[in-house]
């Protein structure tokens, strides 16, 4: 919208420029020459002062390779030392963490704002009534008090780990967290050494590739002869094939890990993963408190849809189902996409509520550096381009989507 | 001419109204505490440049800092203080902050100020920023169950006055656990107070004896809240910590603090680095409440004391003639003689406040905490090894 | 031939409802099921919430330390100075409805409702019987300026216009007002703001603050000047790219070095400053939302820029803004509980954070926390209301 939107409130265009009678001060190019003078000295001025002020006489990052000293919890598929690491490693240990968050609470928030924003357009009064229920609650409450509120509930409601709940015979539930099954690499039915799931991962991706590459083709064969080639179809036909045989020929390169509890003076699980209460606590606060401004995203790109879509889907006998996921959502989704895209940097931002919850992030992480260490300054100008780098990532990704999306022809 | 729209023309000139209200507000809001910004300012201005100056004339003893006058002329007294923390520094119902170290606060504004109530009780439950406070000028005094340590001392802004509660780090547990010493703590979780002393001790600790441990860090009242909902196995801290949170608790019973204790942690005031007047007036209010203890002034014997001193040392002490002699100023001429008088009327001697706030939460007698020369009366047999080292220096 | 609908209104009303109930909940066999699921889900969450509310829960938590959790350490003779600025805003809030609104049938319930909860608050206990008293007289302020102002007669046109702007104009200047009722002429001091007064201080500074600061950056970012809009795009980045959490650390460790001053000023400075960055980005979407049309107009007619900017261009884009903004301004709110996480300043979590540290409350963190959500979701509640309300009247939305 702001590409083809006017421009911004100009000077008048003015016509030619002045001739030579109007007075050097009042003549355009120098008044505009002029203000901008005086408005670079000023704010150089401020900046100067600032400068002045915060005393940069230390100013430098040489203090992020000293050892850091402290241990980091919520680690995963890392194991860092913390006596013996540096400390900028440790900071990365605490970036890891937050893109863990971000990204779950993303994808969660995601299916919890379309389920609730469909939800409460619900031909279903009570169904309707409780999606709006839902998003007065949660839009309306802190996001603080919503983490640190399903992290108290979590740590009273679920068992102590010595009794822990069981569910199946696969996963277990304690207040230490929720251990699931988990694939960890495996030797296959050769006996392959751990770096051979690198190479199922590779062939899954040259597959990958072949099928989209065929897929392509037909598409562009239907296209130019209007024949139907069933591109889809092939992809997923050769995809499937390619897999199996993968299968065959080389095995499984992971197993499944169950997790166990060992009993002893310390109770604790072993394999499996276990998804801690300070993650999941974080997690779902996000997920529910986002989920919720997703929610109204989504009911008012359904709501900004003409009414002659929905009257020409029944119109070809579709079902309400059918009508929402082929007709409505496909494309609301082309005009939430902007705002959703805000909601997904707000949760970027929200993850440093970690900072209240036990978990490790890399605002936490910082805190702590900046506390042992010192360099305020430079701990924030670290935090803050972590932060516009991931808000960066999270942009470019939506971007490439909403260019996706806008690319299908109505 | 109409313009297209009146009402919002008049909503931005209703704003622009506003924001210079808003600012009046604001000054007028800040004038109330403009003076104390001015003075914090200014010491801190100073601060920073002794800062710059060279070492040699940081220790050749001219007077560094005014915090002292500082509060003087404000009048009122900054203290840093915990708000979470049960016994040591924690708020009742009516907004007031109560508590071990808050009665330091009451007796050193007493001796200063000549009013116990002239405190202003800052939040400095976060470890993490509780020094940044203190070099920033938001507080004048932190005594805030901080742990002297060297590279504190030496690193950060702060300076330690006379220890006011001996501690070491410790470990609580549930009593079915079956933990009863470090050793049993093989890949235990632990739950452990962030941006402190005790995080780095048990780091430096499970390195030592080669075990593992998963840590959950955080502010002290959530960690503790966690340990006791049964996220870690094992909760660690100042011993003395540790007493504060399980006492609160209806089921104290399930929980014991193991006998092991890892580390030193002698709680003392903070005050800023060069502030040599400053740091003394705090440092002699400690001793003077200890002392008190020991020659046996109270609260309540005081004032009878003070009007006929039974001797020369409690005169001194109380700043007042002994048998019509004269007044001894004991060497301070930045407060009168008779502060620590005034601190002993508010809150009574070292003793008293101790069993006033403390009490049987955690039991004194044998503990480092102990005079080391109870009175007579008072002395309890201890076993070897045991004993007090709470040793006032001598008022002369 | 009646249309459908009126030919509905003629059955009997239980014919009517038989349908509704009928066409809403139970129109086929899957819609049946999926009632039967919702139902149950929401009998679950009801029966989990009524169990707690009134049988698991310890509320002596709250109601003990109401004091601490409302105002904390602000001094308790001075509580007057409260009480008055919650019957001014009252009757202020009053005076808005009566003269933009009207007070619907839900809108009573609610005040109802909430006004139940206060007093059952304060009552409990019987301690303070004379807070429910002044509750009672704000909440009559409010009844009595909405009366005053809604029997006003909406047609004679002069007396309405004097009635909007006497209104308009108190509204705006009702947060300099409390703030010297609350802090000159007493031993208030600006750090005695603690508690829930601070949420409800600390809030519409950073709103009123925000929107100040947001105009001239939003302005200047659509400037032609390059140096102007650069420097304007920069701050209304780098501020969006931080978390709040983010800035208040720098409050409390880098703002020392360059503004000084007490931390709760800061903490003010810090909120205008980062909310002011959002509001640009909302009116600066408004600017460009508007016809160019609007900017010729205000040429043809001979207006300076600094003229058309004010007059023409600026209540335009603030109308349509409002929306918009008036998120941002629950946001804000919700986000003061922050202020706890990083800085010394405690307000209602903070202190709920303290009671939960009491000797006989440990246990009950889940209480203490689900009041202060429940505190903050009225009054974000209320503000949603309050705006939907104001955007009718405006007409905003309305082309």
């Amino acid at each position: 919208m702001s590409a083809q939107a006017p421009a911004p409130p100009s000077p008048s265009p003015g016509g030619p420029a002045p001739s030579e009678s109007v007075p050097l001060f009042y003549r355009r190019g120098f008044r505009r020459l002029l203000q901008q003078g005086l408005y670079v000295a000023a704010t150089g001025l401020l900046f100067w002062y600032i400068y002045d002020a915060l005393n940069l006489r230390e100013f430098g990052f040489g203090f992020l390779s000293d050892p850091a000293a402290f241990k980091v919890a919520n680690q995963w598929l890392i194991d860092i030392d913390g006596v013996t690491n540096s400390r900028i490693n440790m900071y990365l240990v605490g970036v890891w963490a937050s893109l863990r968050v971000v990204f779950v609470a993303i994808l969660l928030s995601t299916v919890v704002g379309i389920v609730v924003g469909v939800s409460r357009l619900s031909s279903n009064w009570l169904v309707a009534r409780m999606a709006m229920l839902y998003v007065e609650v949660f839009r309306n409450t802190p996001l603080l008090v919503q983490v640190v509120l399903v992290y108290a509930i979590f740590l009273v409601g679920a068992p102590l780990i010595q009794n822990s709940q069981e569910i199946g015979d696969f996963a277990f539930i304690s207040n230490r967290g929720v251990a699931i099954p988990w694939p960890v690499p495996d030797a296959g039915w050769w006996g392959a050494p751990d770096w051979f799931v690198g190479v199922w991962v590779a062939l899954f991706i040259a597959i990958g590739a072949i099928a989209m590459t065929v897929r392509r083709r037909r598409q562009d064969r239907e296209r130019e002869t209007g024949q139907p080639q069933y591109a889809n179809r092939w992809a997923f036909g050769i995809f499937a094939i390619g897999a199996l045989v993968t299968f065959i020929v080389l095995g499984l390169p992971v197993s499944i890990d169950k997790p166990i509890i060992e009993v002893g003076t310390t109770t604790r699980y072993l394999e499996g993963m276990v998804i801690r209460p300070e993650f999941a606590a974080l997690t779902i606060g996000l997920t529910l408190y986002t989920g919720a401004f997703n929610a109204e995203i989504v009911r008012g790109s359904i709501q900004a849809m003409p009414r002659g879509q929905t009257e020409a889907a029944n119109a070809v006998g579709l079902s309400a189902y059918q009508r929402m996921t082929l007709v409505i959502l496909p494309q609301a989704l082309r005009q939430m996409i902007p705002s959703i895209t805000n909601q997904y940097l707000n949760v970027n931002k929200n993850s440093s509520l970690a900072y209240a919850v036990l978990y490790d992030d890399l605002f936490r992480v910082a805190g702590i550096i900046q506390n042992k260490a010192g360099h305020a300054l430079e701990m924030f100008f670290v935090i803050i381009v972590t932060y516009m780098l991931i808000s960066l990532v999270i942009s470019a990704v939506m971007n490439f989507i909403n260019a996706r999306v806008t690319r299908v022809g109505v | 001419m109409r313009l297209p729209s009146l009402k919002g023309r008049r909503l931005v000139s209703a704003l622009l109204f506003a924001g210079a209200a808003l600012v009046a507000g604001a000054v007028i809001g800040a004038c109330t505490s403009d003076e104390d910004q001015q003075q914090a300012q200014a010491v801190e201005q100073q601060t920073q440049q002794q800062d710059q100056d060279q070492p040699a004339a940081q220790v050749s003893g001219e007077p560094r800092g005014n915090t002292l006058q500082l509060i003087m002329d404000r009048g009122m007294l900054k203290c840093g203080v915990k708000q979470t923390q049960p016994l040591f520094g924690n708020r009742d119902e009516d907004g007031n902050v109560t508590g071990f170290d808050i009665e330091f606060c009451k007796a050193i504004a007493a001796a200063v100020l000549k009013d116990a109530d002239a405190v202003e009780y800052i939040d400095a439950s976060d470890a993490s920023t509780r020094f940044e406070l203190l070099a920033d000028g938001q507080i004048d005094i932190l005594i805030r169950t901080t742990t002297i340590t060297s590279s504190r001392d030496m690193e950060l802004d702060v300076d330690f006055a006379q220890t006011t509660f001996y501690t070491g780090q410790g470990f609580a547990v549930r009593k079915d656990s079956g933990i009863n010493s470090t050793s049993d703590m093989a890949n235990a979780a632990i739950c452990v107070q962030t941006g402190t002393t005790t995080e780095q001790n048990v780091a430096d600790h499970f390195t030592d004896i080669g075990l593992d441990y998963e840590p959950t860090g955080g502010l002290s009242q959530d960690v503790a809240a966690a340990f006791f909902e049964g996220r870690c196995d094992v909760l660690t801290a100042d011993a003395s910590d540790l007493a504060s949170r399980i006492v609160v608790r209806d089921d104290a019973d399930d929980y014991k603090i193991l006998p092991q204790i890892i580390s030193k942690e002698p709680l003392a005031p903070g005050v800023r680095d060069y502030d040599s007047d400053w740091k003394d007036v705090v440092n002699w209010v400690v001793h003077g409440l200890i002392r008190a203890e020991e020659i046996g002034l109270t609260q309540a014997n005081v004032a009878a004391n003070a009007a006929n001193p039974p001797n020369t040392e409690v005169a001194r002490l109380l700043g007042v003639p002994f048998e019509g002699g004269s007044v001894s100023t004991l060497g301070f001429d930045v407060v009168d003689a008779q502060f620590i008088q005034r601190a002993i009327a508010a809150v009574g001697n070292y003793g008293e406040i101790y069993d006033r706030e403390i009490g049987d939460a955690i039991p004194r007698d044998c503990t480092l905490n102990a005079l080391a020369r109870p009175l007579p009366s008072e002395a309890v047999d201890c076993g070897p090894g045991e004993g007090g080292i709470m040793y006032a220096l001598p008022y002369r | 031939m009646l249309p459908p609908h009126r030919e509905r209104a003629r059955r009997p009303r239980s014919v009517r409802a038989r349908e509704w109930v009928r066409r809403n909940l139970f129109p086929s066999a899957r819609g049946t099921l999926l009632t039967a699921l919702a139902a149950a889900v929401l009998g679950g969450i009801t029966y989990g919430l009524i169990e707690f509310i009134f049988f698991g829960a310890n509320w002596e938590v709250i109601t003990h330390n109401r004091w601490l959790l409302f105002a904390g350490g602000f001094p308790r003779e001075e509580a007057w100075r409260l009480w008055v600025s919650i019957a001014l805003v009252f009757s202020l809030i009053g005076l808005a409805y009566g003269t933009w609104s009207s007070l619907g049938r839900r809108d009573h319930l609610f005040v109802l409702l909430v006004g139940g909860f206060v007093i059952f608050l304060m009552a409990h206990g019987g301690a303070a019987v004379w807070s429910s008293v002044y509750f009672l007289i704000a909440v009559g302020c409010m009844y009595l300026g909405y009366l005053l102002t809604y029997q006003l007669p909406r047609a004679t046109s002069s007396l309405r216009t004097l009635q909007v702007r006497v209104v308009g104009g108190l509204l705006i200047l009702a947060l300099p007002i409390v703030l010297v009722l609350l802090l000159v002429g007493g031993n208030v001091g600006i750090r005695d703001l603690d508690g829930f007064v601070l949420n409800l201080i600390l809030a519409p500074v950073g709103i009123v603050g925000g929107i100040l600061i947001g105009i001239p950056l939003a302005v200047g970012r659509a400037s032609n000047l390059k140096t102007i809009s650069w420097t304007c795009t920069a701050y209304i980045e780098i501020v969006r790219g931080a978390p709040l959490l983010g800035w208040l650390f720098v409050a409390l460790f880098i703002l020392d070095d360059i503004i000084g001053g007490d931390l709760i000023i800061r903490a003010m400075v810090v909120m205008a400053v980062f909310t002011g960055a959002y509001m640009a980005e909302y009116i600066r979407g408004a600017l460009q939302a508007l016809p160019r049309g609007q900017y010729e107009a205000g040429q043809a007619v001979g207006l300076s820029q600094w003229q058309r900017t004010r007059l023409i261009i600026m209540p335009q884009a603030l109308r349509i803004s409002i929306p918009p903004m008036v998120g941002q301004a629950i946001s804000i709110w919700k986000d003061t509980t922050l202020v706890t996480v990083i800085l010394p300043l405690r307000e209602l979590k903070g202190n709920a954070d303290s009671a939960i540290s009491q000797f006989e409350f440990t246990p009950d963190r889940i209480e203490a926390y689900v009041f202060v959500a429940v505190i903050f979701w009225i009054v974000a509640f209320m503000m949603s209301r309050i705006s939907q309300r104001v955007e009718r009247a405006q007409g905003v939305g309305e082309r």
